[in-house]
């Protein structure tokens, strides 16, 4: 019998779930595998429909998870193994190997400035560099180093040993090893988030090929004034400010070839990144094609008003044939418009992309290891009314790895699941 | 897993053994590599001594990382990941295309060793901000060339047109760019001082050598280089002082009057008065840098494209486009008119001069590669 928790995945949902369940006096570790907690929610500019900045949102839930005392961060963690029943589960978390000692490290960064390798940061979506050695990002918690092990020159060919010579309080040690660690819990919440779908989808549409269709993620880096542009609309080919705009919905989604059902965020981030444009540089100009305009959350159907009165952005609707690009490196954007019954074709600065969000990736392989089943789409399978069991008991699911929604709506299921967990540790205490 | 695949654990090395193996032995090339790379990650224990040669500036900075070593052009270590990665093919590399071309710029024309086509792509380049600036290397007056950053149209202008009348002690090979110096080493101060540091660099085979070899690493400041372009290179002189009469008899002319040096299938000089003559390679061999000696990349086998006058008419440069960035520029500045290429009156014509430019670029690369065994 235990009377602690385990959330997997320390995004929104997972850190609302924790917060939740400690304050209700329970035990909580939280496991998240990247080196620092925050999940996507971290990467965006601003929420929808306040318009409010995600990390100001986030950054004190983030700080209260840490500093909580019934709550056991642990970072560049994964779930190696699960048995026993609800109540009583035994569980191996895989520790990986920081090479970098938690206790020691200060976060100073004298090792990250003179780290001399640099390669692209998967938090900027590969619009900016990072050192073998690095801060997850900026607000990152908690605020310690971790060495990229594929990279780094000392581990991978025993060349450089920079950091280790530079660091003041002696914490990089390039021996240390994956630590496996033994957990009891009585529950467990899965919050694992979601990923942009593969990449086929957006090759249709010149993805990696014109280096100005960029994705609404790295968009969301772009616009960000932590991001690699320090908020600056730069296009990627000519880092001129990009002023005229096409977002691209239902890219993957509602696709019988890709993901059959609709990512139900894209209509709304796509119409805040374009009020966003329109905010950060005077005179922008942002079309998107839409296949159904869905705005159904509470103030949802006000913000796209707002947004067509107010920032004269361009809903068209009709799914795009293809996007070419021209000599000077603009997609040109080749459309049908479908209440004109005309096919069209647009000059843009900048093609943004709205990918299907998918369960992410090694859904398959928890679910194994948790024994709990997936739906048809790859979310993990709970009651259609008691929406945040899964199909065993004792183990929860919230947030966008049960089905998709947006962040308002994966917090409201983060409590949902918390007090599920919670009935069952704090129930077996009053039996 | 990558990690693994890459492993090749070898014994921590340092300057030290750098000034043991290339220096001390008269190998070092002078690329500049070392000393960039050092300076650029803000270490400061090296730095490029009067005479070219890198030395310890601060021996006590040196943290031992052993990468200068690892990333020196004389130095194997690497060489096969480099060719591998870039499916490198004797004996001058991959190409996808090669063609005859020549600048549209009346000013660029005037100035330029051969077809001006270095100096037009990096105007394009710098036009249509595909990057921030460029390496290249300008005249600093008498004996003496630096490598510079050019951050716009002028700076580019400026080292095309450098005026050689004086510059007769360091030699001339290739393009005008090639006039060698250390061009890695301009790279060293970029790093912090611009933002985003987009860059395309012209260098000799040793110089895009090591920049590809840090690339290989992931290390700075070769992260900058978006583009780099090559110049064919079959050697460069080091003519000492004191050599000055015996070099002026076998050339058999006054060093004070020699306008360009320009070579092809041999050195072309150029006097001041207009005249003209050829030199054979055999004559000037012996005052080739031992390191150009060693040296057996002669078509700039790495580079995004490489550029020299072989093989080309009088008037247009031989370009070999190599990789899918270098097709990107050569593409763009092709369609904007900043250079064209040359045409011919049937496609026969045209298959049969890019076989012969081919051929020709072939022999020298062959020449350079057997010379050392």
């Amino acid at each position: 019998m235990s009377d602690s928790v385990m959330v997997v995945g320390g995004g929104i949902a997972g850190i609302q779930a924790s917060l939740d369940l400690a304050e209700m006096g329970i035990k909580v570790h939280l496991i998240e595998r990247k080196p620092g907690i925050g999940g996507h929610m971290a990467q965006l500019d601003k929420t929808f429909p306040t318009n409010d900045c995600a990390i100001c949102i986030l950054a004190p839930k983030m700080a209260d998870c840490f500093g909580h005392p019934n709550i056991n961060v642990m970072t560049y963690s994964e779930v190696k193994s699960l048995d026993g029943e609800a109540g009583d589960f035994n569980v191996v978390v895989t520790k990986k190997a920081r090479y970098v000692k938690e206790d020691e490290c200060t976060g100073c960064g004298e090792c990250v400035e003179k780290c001399p390798t640099r390669i692209p940061d998967e938090f900027n979506m590969g619009l900016s560099n990072r050192k073998a050695i690095y801060l997850y990002y900026l607000q990152s918690v908690p605020r310690i180093m971790t060495i990229d092990r594929n990279n780094c020159l000392k581990l991978t060919r025993n060349r450089c040993g920079i950091c280790q010579q530079v660091c003041d309080k002696d914490a990089i040690d390039y021996e240390q090893q994956d630590q496996d660690i033994q957990l009891n819990v009585g529950a467990v919440i899965v919050a694992t988030g979601f990923d942009l779908v593969d990449a086929l989808p957006l090759q249709r549409y010149g993805y990696s090929k014109i280096q100005n269709v960029v994705t609404s993620l790295e968009y969301e880096r772009l616009s960000c004034a932590s991001g690699p542009t320090g908020g600056h609309l730069e296009r990627p080919s000519d880092h001129k400010v990009a002023k005229r705009l096409a977002f691209i919905q239902c890219v993957g989604s509602r696709d019988t070839r890709r993901s059959r059902y609709c990512s139900s965020v894209c209509c709304m981030h796509s119409t805040k990144e374009a009020i966003l444009a329109s905010e950060h540089e005077q005179g922008t100009q942002s079309f998107i094609f839409y296949t159904d305009l869905r705005a159904a959350g509470k103030g949802f159907q006000g913000y796209i008003k707002r947004a067509r009165d107010e920032y004269g952005v361009t809903y068209i609707r009709g799914r795009i044939g293809e996007i070419n690009e021209n000599w000077n490196g603009d997609p040109v954007v080749w459309y049908e418009d479908t209440e004109n019954d005309e096919v069209k074709r647009m000059t843009v600065d900048l093609a943004i992309l709205a990918p299907s969000l998918t369960p992410v990736r090694g859904s398959t392989e928890l679910a194994k290891l948790l024994k709990i089943q997936l739906d048809e789409h790859g979310f993990f399978k709970t009651d259609p009314y008691l929406c945040a069991e899964t199909t065993r008991r004792g183990v929860f699911a919230c947030g966008y790895c049960r089905d998709p929604m947006d962040i308002p709506e994966s917090v409201t299921s983060a409590s949902g699941a918390a007090a599920g967990a919670a009935s069952i540790v704090l129930g077996q205490l009053v039996h | 897993m990558n990690g693994d695949e890459k492993s090749e654990i070898t014994e921590q090395r340092s300057f030290a053994d750098l000034e043991r193996d290339v220096i001390s032995t008269g190998l070092c090339s002078q690329c500049g590599g070392c000393v960039s790379f050092c300076s650029a990650n803000k270490l400061g224990a090296l730095e490029i001594s009067s005479d070219g040669v890198p030395r310890y500036s601060d021996e006590e900075k040196c943290l031992k990382c052993g990468l200068c070593y690892s990333i020196c052009t004389q130095v194997d270590e690497l060489d096969q990941e480099l060719q591998d990665k870039l499916n490198w093919i004797p004996p001058m590399g991959r190409y996808e295309r090669v063609a005859s071309a020549r600048t549209t710029n009346h000013e660029i024309a005037s100035s330029c060793t051969d077809g001006g086509v270095v100096t037009s792509l990096l105007t394009y380049m710098l036009d249509y901000n595909l990057i921030d600036g460029a390496v290249v290397s300008r005249f600093a007056g008498p004996f003496n060339r630096v490598p510079a950053i050019a951050t716009d149209r002028e700076d580019i202008l400026k080292s095309a047109g450098s005026d050689f009348s004086a510059s007769t002690h360091v030699g001339v090979v290739g393009d005008k760019y090639s006039t060698f110096c250390p061009g890695a080493f301009a790279l060293k101060d970029l790093t912090s001082s611009m933002r985003t540091g987009r860059i395309a660099m012209v260098g000799t085979p040793c110089q895009v050598h090591t920049i590809r070899k840090m690339q290989c690493l992931n290390i700075v400041p070769s992260d900058m280089v978006k583009y780099t372009i090559g110049l064919f290179c079959m050697e460069n002189f080091a003519f000492p002082k004191l050599a000055k009469q015996e070099i002026e008899a076998k050339i058999g002319a006054r060093m004070d009057d020699i306008k360009k040096l320009n070579v092809k299938e041999d050195l072309i000089v150029t006097l001041n008065n207009g005249e003209s003559f050829h030199i054979p390679f055999d004559v000037v061999h012996e005052f080739a840098r031992p390191a150009c000696l060693k040296c057996t990349e002669f078509a700039n086998d790495y580079a995004d494209i490489s550029a020299g006058g072989l093989g080309s008419p009088d008037g247009y440069t031989t370009v070999l486009i190599r990789t899918e960035a270098g097709q990107r520029i050569y593409q763009g500045a092709t369609k904007l008119r900043y250079i064209e290429e040359q045409t011919y009156d049937s496609y026969r014509e045209k298959a049969d001069n890019q076989m012969k430019m081919v051929g020709k670029i072939i022999d020298f690369a062959t020449e350079k590669r057997m010379r050392e065994r």
